[in-house]
């Protein structure tokens, strides 16, 4: 009896080890996310040219489209991401419906911005990361049977945090909104319902066993087709064009943006599969925190401004910081994740994915039957063509003419390099990308 | 095909579905 329990033992703690090492990567991911989804901000501050928010999106989701393909083709090869579809095509579904989310979600922000200021629109789309749990909660099994301490771990740790993205929101903002509209709060509160929401193909991706990087190379063209569409129709296509030609000096900085943002993004996507929607949003809405440090530390942009601005700007960061370390210090426990396993296997019965498959991937391992994916010529020449255009556009960009504080900017990029080294290298050696 | 259907019939995808409706339908009053 004691020689056939011991294996089973030995099993059960090897499998609590590995939950315990994917939880602590997601958290990583979490925190990787915030630091560079908060920094895609500084290129774009650097534009300060009269073109519309609208073009401005627009190219961006297009710096975003050729990063969303160059860089899985880098690091895995889209033979990985075939094979991924492969498997589980009714998948582009939901990442394009996704794309399509994200893209009506940041129009609204601009209208939200304009019509209220960033300091109310900021807090009210934020509340994204609340819907997020609830559908996490209701969809996912998340939080089932995880104890009241971490419920309010992160339902608390959330609600702090918007509590302190309403002070830096209000210390940060430069001026005063428009006007107090009715419109601008609809249109805030659309951006956090579209964004929550969003989150459901993630989680349903990853519970059916994708992996990030192949989601987001189909998520991408629902994004670009959606904003394309949107900017055509707001715009009309030969205004719009006249407008992208005008704006060709600062195309570069806005594709920057948005390359950043994609690797930022990458990371949430990993938050999002190994520590689910309801801590993964949360962790990474930390980006407001970032983006300010970048505002402030390298942009100068609360030079002068009184006492009280300050004291909310320390106040603000303490609840942020405060809020995400209560999400972090609340991992599921192995009854959650039991539940979560539930809901995989759930997905993997409806759609008719092979339940190894999933059960492999949830754990961040390759299934048995999997070959090993190598990069082919083509993914040299896909990530040739997209460095090759960034490369043209930094050729035709203008250096903006304003005072930068280098050495804050380069503490900054060295804690953001840092911080990539060491999220990646957990994700190679703990899950070699899967 | 029988994945189509399953999507089509999963709630899960109506909900997002519905989201993005409401959210096309804001964007045209904001104009």
């Amino acid at each position: 009896m004691a020689s056939s329990a011991q294996p089973l033992t030995s099993s059960a703690t090897q499998s609590a080890v590995r939950a315990k090492k994917l939880q602590l990567l997601g958290i990583l991911s979490g925190f990787t996310a915030g630091a560079w989804l908060g920094a895609a901000e500084a290129p774009t501050k650097l534009v300060s040219m009269g073109i519309s928010p609208i073009a401005i999106s627009l190219i961006m989701v297009i710096g975003v489209f050729l990063a969303r393909w160059s860089l899985p083709a880098l690091i895995l090869g889209t033979s990985s991401v075939r094979a991924d579809v492969r498997r589980a095509p009714h998948l582009i579904i939901w990442a394009v419906l996704a794309g399509c989310l994200w893209a009506v979600a940041n129009t609204l922000t601009i209208f939200a911005i304009r019509d209220i200021g960033l300091s109310m629109a900021f807090p009210l789309w934020n509340s994204n990361s609340l819907l997020g749990i609830f559908w996490g909660f209701l969809f996912f099994n998340e939080l089932r049977q995880a104890g009241w301490r971490r419920w309010t771990g992160v339902l608390g740790g959330a609600l702090v945090m918007c509590l302190g993205a309403t002070l830096l929101a209000i210390a940060s903002s430069a001026q005063g909104p428009a006007g107090h509209s009715l419109r601008g709060v609809w249109a805030a509160l659309g951006a956090g319902l579209l964004w929550g929401t969003m989150y459901i193909p993630y989680r349903k991706a990853y519970l059916t066993g994708m992996n990030p990087l192949s989601f987001v190379t189909f998520f991408t063209f629902g994004e670009v087709g959606m904003m394309s569409t949107l900017a055509i129709g707001y715009t009309g296509l030969a205004p719009l064009w006249q407008e992208l030609l005008s704006a060709r000096g600062v195309i570069f900085w806005l594709m920057l943006g948005g390359f950043i943002w994609v690797i930022g993004d990458l990371f949430q996507q990993y938050a999002a599969k190994y520590v689910g929607i309801s801590r993964g949003i949360p962790l990474s809405n930390s980006n407001q925190l970032w983006g300010l440090l970048w505002g402030i530390f390298v942009f100068g942009e609360l030079h002068g401004r009184s006492s009280s601005t300050y004291l909310q700007v320390v106040g603000g960061s303490l609840l942020m910081m405060l809020g995400v370390g209560a999400v972090a210090f609340s991992s599921a426990p192995g009854e959650e994740q039991t539940r979560w396993k539930e809901a995989a296997q759930r997905e993997s019965e409806r759609y008719g994915v092979a339940a190894d498959y999933v059960e492999a991937r949830l754990d961040g391992r390759q299934a048995a039957d999997e070959a090993a994916h190598a990069r082919r010529i083509w993914d040299w020449l896909l990530v040739a063509g997209a460095s090759a255009i960034f490369v043209v556009f930094a050729a035709m960009a203008r250096v903006p003419q304003m005072s930068l504080h280098w050495c804050p900017a380069a503490l900054l990029t060295g804690a953001l390099l840092l911080l990539l080294f060491l999220c990646t290298l957990a994700l190679w050696r703990t899950t070699r990308f899967n | 095909m029988s994945r189509l259907v399953s999507v089509l019939t999963d709630v899960h995808f109506w909900v997002p579905v519905a989201v993005l409706a409401a959210g096309l339908l804001l964007l045209s009053l904001m104009r």
